[in-house]
């Protein structure tokens, strides 16, 4: 059975007919093909498929797609405009190697820039916490944890990689 | 400028931080049908018959296939580690079983459907009905005459045995001051890399060309695999390796699920998708490291040992296809690892049982052995009263005695244990810790320190093997405009060894690095090669660059000689200028020359070179040997790197939880390409010797249930769990890489295990604990504990 929805993703509306059985992150791959978001368990133990939802992350295989019907969601793919302008979350991931082979990357990008929204200047045991709902099994989070502490800096500093606190 | 040497970024980590990746369930095809499996409830039964019918009738579902169907049009299963080269037994494994299950989760049937949610529903109403058979879980049980056999056609669940031999083992133990015996136990874990395997396949009948996206590690061994079990022309199949999120050996083939999309596809001419759930990945995508090491240890009570036995028994699970099996070789190979036993026995049993098969999993069999010396030289430790670190620097190999035969005949080719062992402690402040400890104790606290060493093999090379040949090759192709295009038939799960061979490539060449494009992963347009495991991509790929650049370089400098008018032995690259040596002012342009090759192949400086820039070239490591020496021994890894790390813990005596203060590490890869690309490695293998030194294990109940399928029960580390690890690298060059490199793919795994298990024993120093069961889960310490204070 399908059933319409209508959800605004990376600022753009989109109105879509999706199957009663679809989960968000389905949906947001399969319809809308915004495979940035990934699915690592699909029992919301992995985090690989964050995203974040009118404002706070969610885990989007634990989320009916018919459920984001009039919702405001954000990917990956909306946090840089452009293959040269990522967003400093990103690029602090990046110069600090805060990956392996990327694939729980977008949902700790994602999880990242909510716990800096909350705590702007975490500690290495805040940031440890902020992240224990999204698994890594390439880095051992050293990297990760450091590119979040540099991102950290570059949020406060407009963007700019450098500043100290 | 020298790019050897140099942190860089891995290549794609800006596309893949922007959500940019492909991975293989991104491909998204017009009319792409979906499959779900069908798979056995029961650890070993008979399959009376299967109803499709219910499954069918469900609108939306497109075929059901069985075990029938596949007998009937396809071959068994090719194995990705020959059974016959080991003297191993071998059963005949289909892409779906036709008759009989072994273990809960074999394959019996599939769903194709137009959607993923259909075809999970209809396979839910396949009906199979069963017949139950005995089964055996126990690996010692399933030794005993008269067990339940895994396959009946055997005479025993014994699949494999060694019996490794120097020395005289009974003077030994006749001359020792003391001896004592133990038995430790390795629990069952695996990759869990958070992509779980998945594969598309599409045909095109009319150009008879099956194409494959496959997350896997091996796309030309799976062609291979594929042709030979479909019965098919290598040239009729495409694998294509998209990004993969993360491999760690569980991702090399031969999965049931491979060959039986790529029948359906051919079959349904539709593109087919499967992507595993969690559970099934926990449930068939491969095990490994259940491990039973019974020793006897003869040593001297300077610490000295002089006489080991060990026996290693291996519970494998299930025979199948895949190369899981073969870990338990490696662990017998590599024992007694680093150190120096003049009388020494290893044996061992690989044995079968009605569980989920190994498939090779970061470490490969060489943890154990490294965990069970470990163990071994704690205990000399305890019972002679040396110090654990005075016995390990008293047995080790010293750094003059390599290349070093070891009792299985394996060659280790360098190293230098006691620097590095050394260099830890001073890491770690081992002089200065027992005063840490004792202030520690006056606050209640009960902290310990804990050493570990590893010794990871790499570059397995085993004979007659499709997939495990010691070899690797490479394409160099410089462009009329003078960029680069590396093909490689290594190829990275998010390990990074793209960007290690851009930077060989560009040192050979003397350019800039981001001239250079490599591609891997793709069999119609990479060299043939053996892809990702036991951490070869540089040492074999990498030298397979270095080899097909010289080539190029060379090519280039005659051409460049004559625009020089100098010979070619006077010039030099560099930056990307080709220049006379001494008087670097006179130069040609890197790109000019190409340009020349491409653009004047009749002038007067190209005219004695053949048109084109474009080597492909294959390496074969040295220190590698086939033809079995007088013991039947064979070398087959001919690069050891090596690593020790020493750790401190705090544990609570109420509740038995464990938690990592400090790891400090120091590792020998020999010549690291990359340090930063090392390190990020290293980090990832150590968190995962952590989780299963902690956390990790895959508990069958008495039905043989996996009751650990989700990450609910399965628990990997969280940020959380881990601390700031401290790493240092440490330089013995291979003697036989020609980059001087040994691998660091499956670093840092391994030491954890020794190190966390002799650092929790020392914590609580008084109740004299002897861990020789993991993983040191906060119920098991409490209870060991307990049952130290019971006896005390």
């Amino acid at each position: 059975m399908k059933t319409p929805v209508e959800v605004t993703v990376n600022k753009k509306k989109y109105k879509v007919e999706v199957d009663t059985r679809m989960i968000l992150a389905d949906m947001l791959r399969e319809e809308l093909r915004l495979t940035g978001t990934h699915i690592g368990c699909g029992t919301g133990n992995c985090g690989a498929c964050t995203v974040v939802l009118n404002g706070e992350t969610v885990k989007s295989c634990c989320i009916i797609a018919a459920d984001a019907n009039g919702q405001e969601i954000t990917t990956i793919e909306g946090l840089s405009s452009s293959a040269t302008e990522l967003h400093p979350i990103q690029q602090a991931f990046v110069e600090n190697q805060g990956l392996q082979c990327g694939y729980c990357t977008p949902g700790m990008v994602l999880s990242t820039l909510q716990l800096l929204k909350d705590n702007p200047n975490p500690t290495e045991d805040e940031i440890r916490h902020g992240i224990s709902g999204n698994l890594c099994r390439c880095t051992g989070y050293q990297f990760i944890v450091q590119s979040i502490q540099d991102a950290a800096k570059r949020l406060s500093n407009g963007g700019q990689p450098g500043a100290s606190q | 400028m020298k790019y050897i040497g140099k942190e860089i970024v891995g290549l794609p980590t800006r596309q893949l931080v922007a959500g940019k990746g492909q991975y293989v369930s991104d491909v998204i095809l017009d009319g792409m049908l979906h499959m779900a499996i069908v798979r056995s409830p029961y650890a070993h039964a008979r399959i009376k018959s299967i109803d499709t019918k219910p499954a069918e009738a469900v609108p939306g579902v497109v075929y059901v296939i069985t075990g029938k169907e596949v007998i009937e049009n396809m071959r068994p299963i090719m194995e990705a580690y020959d059974t016959a080269a080991m003297d191993a037994k071998s059963v005949k494994c289909y892409a779906l079983c036709p008759e009989r299950v072994r273990y809960v989760g074999e394959a019996v049937a599939a769903v194709v459907a137009e959607d993923k949610y259909t075809a999970r529903l209809a396979a839910d109403l396949v009906e199979v009905d069963y017949e139950e058979l005995p089964v055996v879980f126990d690996a010692e049980e399933a030794m005993k005459p008269g067990a339940p056999l895994v396959e009946p056609d055997w005479d025993s669940n014994v699949m494999v045995t060694r019996d490794f031999i120097r020395g005289d083992l009974d003077k030994a133990f006749a001359e020792a001051d003391g001896t004592f015996s133990g038995t430790i136990n390795t629990q069952r874990y695996t990759g869990a890399a958070i992509e779980p395997r998945g594969y598309v396949a599409t045909y095109d009948p009319y150009q008879d060309m099956l194409t494959m996206w496959a997350s896997t590690q091996n796309p030309h061994p799976m062609r291979v695999f594929l042709a030979e079990t479909l019965g098919i022309p290598e040239t009729s199949i495409r694998v294509i390796q998209p990004h993969v999120g993360g491999g760690f050996g569980l991702k090399i083939p031969t999965f049931q699920e491979e060959p039986l999309i790529a029948y359906l596809a051919r079959k349904l001419a539709r593109p087919i998708k499967w992507i595993e759930e969690r559970q099934e990945n926990l449930l068939v995508g491969g095990h490994a490291r259940q491990n039973r090491l019974h020793y006897d240890v003869a040593y001297k009570k300077d610490g000295s040992v002089i006489g080991f036995r060990a026996k290693v028994i291996a519970d494998v699970g299930a025979p199948a296809a895949l190369c899981g099996w073969g870990q338990s070789f490696v662990t017998s190979y590599c024992i007694p690892t680093c150190y120096k036993i003049p009388n020494c026995r290893v044996q061992l049993f690989t044995v079968v049982t009605n569980k989920c098969p190994w498939n090779a999993y970061r470490g490969y069999g060489k943890e154990a052995a490294s965990f069970l010396m470990d163990r071994v030289m704690d205990g000399v430790a305890k019972a002679t009263g040396v110090d654990r670190a005075e016995v390990r620097l008293k047995n080790f190999i010293q750094p003059e005695e390599f290349p070093y035969s070891q009792v299985s005949g394996a060659m280790i080719d360098s190293g230098n244990y006691p620097k590095a062992l050394n260099r830890v402690l001073e890491m770690v402040g081992y002089k200065d810790f027992p005063k840490l400890q004792a202030d520690a104790r006056k606050q209640g606290r009960c902290i310990g320190l804990g050493i570990g060493q590893e010794l990871t093999p790499e570059g397995c090379s085993m004979p007659k093997s499709t997939l495990l040949s010691g070899y690797d090759g490479c394409t160099v192709r410089v462009n009329p405009s003078g960029q680069v295009t590396v093909l490689t038939g290594v190829t990275s799960p998010g390990s990074g060894n793209e960007t290690g061979i851009a930077q060989i490539v560009a040192d050979t060449l003397g350019v800039d690095v981001k001239l250079i494009r490599v591609i891997q992963g793709d069999t119609d347009t990479c060299p043939y090669g053996l892809g990702n495991y036991s951490s070869r991509s540089i040492i074999m790929g990498g030298a397979a660059a270095q080899v097909a650049g010289t080539d190029i370089r060379e090519k280039m400098f005659k051409v460049a000689a004559k625009m020089l008018e100098v010979a070619p032995a006077d010039i030099d690259s560099e930056d990307g200028k080709i220049y006379v040596k001494g008087a670097p002012s006179r130069y040609v342009l890197f790109k000019d020359v190409a340009s020349t090759v491409y653009r004047d192949c009749y002038g007067k400086f190209a005219s004695d070179v053949e048109p084109g820039l474009e080597a492909t070239r294959y390496f074969r490591h040295p220190n590698v040997y086939h033809q079995p020496e007088v013991d039947g021994r064979f070398s087959s890894y001919p690069s050891w790197p090596n690593g020790v790390s020493a750790c401190v813990v705090e544990v609570d005596p109420e509740t038995g939880i464990v938690k990592l203060l400090r790891y400090c590490a120091v590792h020998d890869a020999g010549v690291l390409i990359n340090p930063l690309l090392a390190q990020a490695n290293l980090h990832g293998g150590i968190i995962q010797g952590l989780g299963g030194a902690m956390f990790e294990n895959l508990v069958y109940d008495e039905a043989g249930q996996l009751k650990t399928a989700s990450f609910l029960d399965y628990t990997i580390p969280t940020a959380v769990d881990c601390p700031s690890l401290e790493v240092e690298h440490q330089e013995t060059r291979s003697p036989f890489n020609p980059l001087g490199c040994k691998g660091v793919g499956e670093s840092g795994v391994t030491a954890p295990l020794g190190a966390i298990c002799s650092a929790v024993e020392n914590a609580l120093g008084h109740l004299k604990l002897n861990f020789d069961e993991m993983p040191l889960t906060p119920d098991r310490v409490w209870q060991e504990i307990r049952h130290a204070q019971q006896q005390a």
